[in-house]
């Protein structure tokens, strides 16, 4: 059956090559796209964990990524969060570029988290691959995100130079395929002179761009968050629910770009393989009734051209998936100098368009295949 | 016993002024063993009876009996049940599907029967034998004679050994030589295999070698006369 299924697309091979390519360009691009959402919602999923234990407190107009903008306040401010009932430990922390000329980056920017003491809290939820975390009384040392290290060349028990500072490297993070990954967390007293260097006229001497805020066991973080804002003047208060919120409308939109390129592929790969087995049924009018002269059930005419027409989507999905991923492998090696994955390659980014691909096929055959299935024999064996 | 037999058999097309009585009221009968010609001009409803008596068609009225089973009450599934099982069909233009080859387009209809591989391949290459093409199991139609493409398709007709093969026109598109050897294994067959045969054709040769004539009319029996059927010998 499928032998005889595959002579009969081998005979119009001009016409089967160009719906199969047209396919096979529709999938080709949902698989690149895949593969850049996927690669997304790790980053997203694992932001969502980093910020969904604790409330960050800006200053007022700051995000999430509060690093490396205008927006600072006194390390007062740290003692005026801590007072609202319900706070466990706030946390000051600032936040620096890495390096000073960043361009363009895919995802979160590499930043340099200084934390102040209760900090090591804060990181007892991101697992080591080795070393150990920041203590407090620590100095000049630093626990590096993965991603970081690598771009570095650190090591546990090396050292690394950032912003023209030697760190001793004590500890290095597992990958967790999002923010922290790109982070370098060293104690607080030695980001803010690399920051006041930076920024010499800066007049405060004691500044934060984040309040890393935890609360007490039973306390609801939004309602905390609310009685944050309310009682301390000239902050912007990011409770994990809203966190959750800016990050998803950061995936939304290229979600909505690979629904859309899904749909346009079905659009246009549903129609080309329509019209080609259109042709196919017309021109096989009599071999139809010959089939159904000598004994063929509808079905078995049915499931004939179902299958064709599968086999035209699944062979499409296959080579626009195997196209798609060998995009991907070549992009994201030519980014991997930079340390940066722009691309995921996960089950669902291969096994998704191929599936995809085939229930398309089957379903573009419905309707030339039951129209093939309906040919009285009398009258398709006296077509020519 | 017979093989085939209608009553009061009728095709019409069309409406009111505009009429056609293909088939108006055939009552005929054939044994099992039989090899009948059905003979007449063009216009006398020969391939809208041959049609009907396949279950390629539905009669506007009357019965026809099968290897005694009535066909006048069955769903086209069912019809689709008895061509399958009991008729074999050989066509003018041959009908062998082009992708497959001589065997492969033999074993198709015990394909549809459900038979299993193996068997199907046996029983495929023993008709194939049959015609005398074994050697050419392996060709596509495109590479044989219009000669040797019947042959497979008179191969195809008898592999299920139905009741009845119906043949319309079957050397319509061959040269005498060729008509001569297909003529010849459809007796062969008919004698040696009992295989019963129903011949629509206009070709004066084929009919002199049948053993009955019947003429059609106008849509109605003429004549149905048995004759001293001419000896086969080609060359």
């Amino acid at each position: 059956m499928v032998k005889y299924i595959l002579r009969n697309m081998w005979r119009r091979k001009g016409r089967t090559f160009l719906t199969v390519f047209g396919i096979a360009v529709g999938i080709f691009a949902l698989t690149v796209l895949g593969g850049l959402s996927a690669r997304l919602t790790q980053q997203v999923n694992g932001a969502r964990s980093w910020f969904a234990n604790s409330i960050s407190v800006v200053p007022s107009g700051g995000s999430l990524f509060g690093g490396g903008g205008e927006h600072f306040f006194d390390v007062a401010t740290v003692g005026q969060v801590h007072a609202v009932p319900g706070v466990k430990d706030a946390v000051p922390g600032i936040g620096l570029p890495l390096s000073t000329d960043q361009g363009f980056s895919f995802g979160a920017p590499d930043l340099i988290i200084g934390l102040g003491p209760g900090g090591q809290d804060l990181l007892k939820q991101l697992a080591l691959s080795g070393g150990r975390l920041l203590q407090p009384g620590d100095k000049g040392k630093t626990v590096l995100g993965s991603v970081i290290a690598e771009k570095l060349g650190a090591t546990v028990g090396g050292t690394a130079v950032m912003r023209g500072v030697t760190f001793e490297v004590i500890g290095i993070l597992r990958p967790t395929l999002s923010a922290p990954d790109n982070f370098a967390f060293v104690p607080y007293v030695d980001a803010l002179p690399i920051f006041l260097q930076a920024n010499p006229f800066f007049q405060q001497k004691q500044i934060a761009s984040v309040i890393y805020t935890t609360w007490n066991q039973g306390v609801n973080p939004e309602a905390l968050g609310a009685r944050i804002a309310r009682q301390v003047p000239g902050v912007t208060v990011i409770t994990p629910a809203k966190a959750e919120q800016q990050i998803s409308q950061f995936s939304l939109i290229f979600n909505a770009i690979l629904f859309g390129i899904a749909f346009i592929a079905l659009v246009v790969g549903g129609l080309s393989i329509i019209n080609t087995m259109v042709m196919s049924v017309s021109e096989r009018t009599r071999e139809i009734g010959l089939k159904k002269a000598i004994g063929a059930e509808t079905r078995s005419i049915l499931a004939e051209y179902l299958l064709e027409s599968a086999a035209i989507g699944l062979i499409g999905g296959l080579i626009g998936t195997g196209l798609g991923l060998i995009a991907i492998v070549l992009l994201n090696g030519a980014t991997s100098s930079k340390q940066v994955t722009v691309f995921a390659i996960t089950t669902l980014v291969v096994i998704g368009p191929i599936v995809f691909a085939t229930v398309l096929g089957t379903l573009a055959g419905v309707f030339p295949a039951l129209r093939a299935s309906r040919l009285k024999p009398v009258e398709s064996l006296r077509e020519d | 016993m017979l093989a085939l037999e209608t009553r009061d058999l009728r095709k019409t097309y069309g409406e009111g002024e505009a009429v056609v009585h293909a088939v108006d009221g055939i009552n005929m009968s054939v044994e099992v063993g039989e090899f009948v010609a059905i003979v007449g001009p063009s216009g006398s409803g020969k391939s809208t009876l041959l049609n009907l008596l396949g279950c390629l068609d539905l009669p506007t009225e009357g019965h026809v009996f099968i290897d005694g089973e009535d066909t006048a009450a069955l769903s086209l599934k069912a019809l689709t049940r008895v061509r399958r099982q009991k008729v074999g069909f050989i066509f003018q233009e041959f009908n062998l599907l082009p992708v497959l080859n001589a065997l492969e387009n033999v074993e198709l209809p015990l394909r549809y029967q459900g038979v299993h591989a193996k068997e199907r391949e046996e029983r495929a290459a023993e008709a194939l034998r049959e015609v005398d093409l074994l050697n050419r199991a392996k060709n596509r139609p495109s590479q044989m004679s219009g000669g040797e493409r019947q042959r497979v398709a008179i191969a195809r007709a008898l592999v299920t050994k139905p009741a009845l093969v119906l043949a319309d026109e079957p050397t319509g598109e061959l040269d005498t030589v060729n008509t001569c050897r297909v003529i010849e294994i459809m007796r062969r067959l008919n004698d040696e295999l009992k295989q019963t045969f129903a011949v629509v054709t206009h070709d004066p040769m084929v009919a002199a070698y049948a053993r009955r004539v019947i003429t059609l009319r106008d849509g109605h029996v003429s004549s149905d006369e048995p004759q001293e059927a001419t000896p086969v010998a080609c060359d």
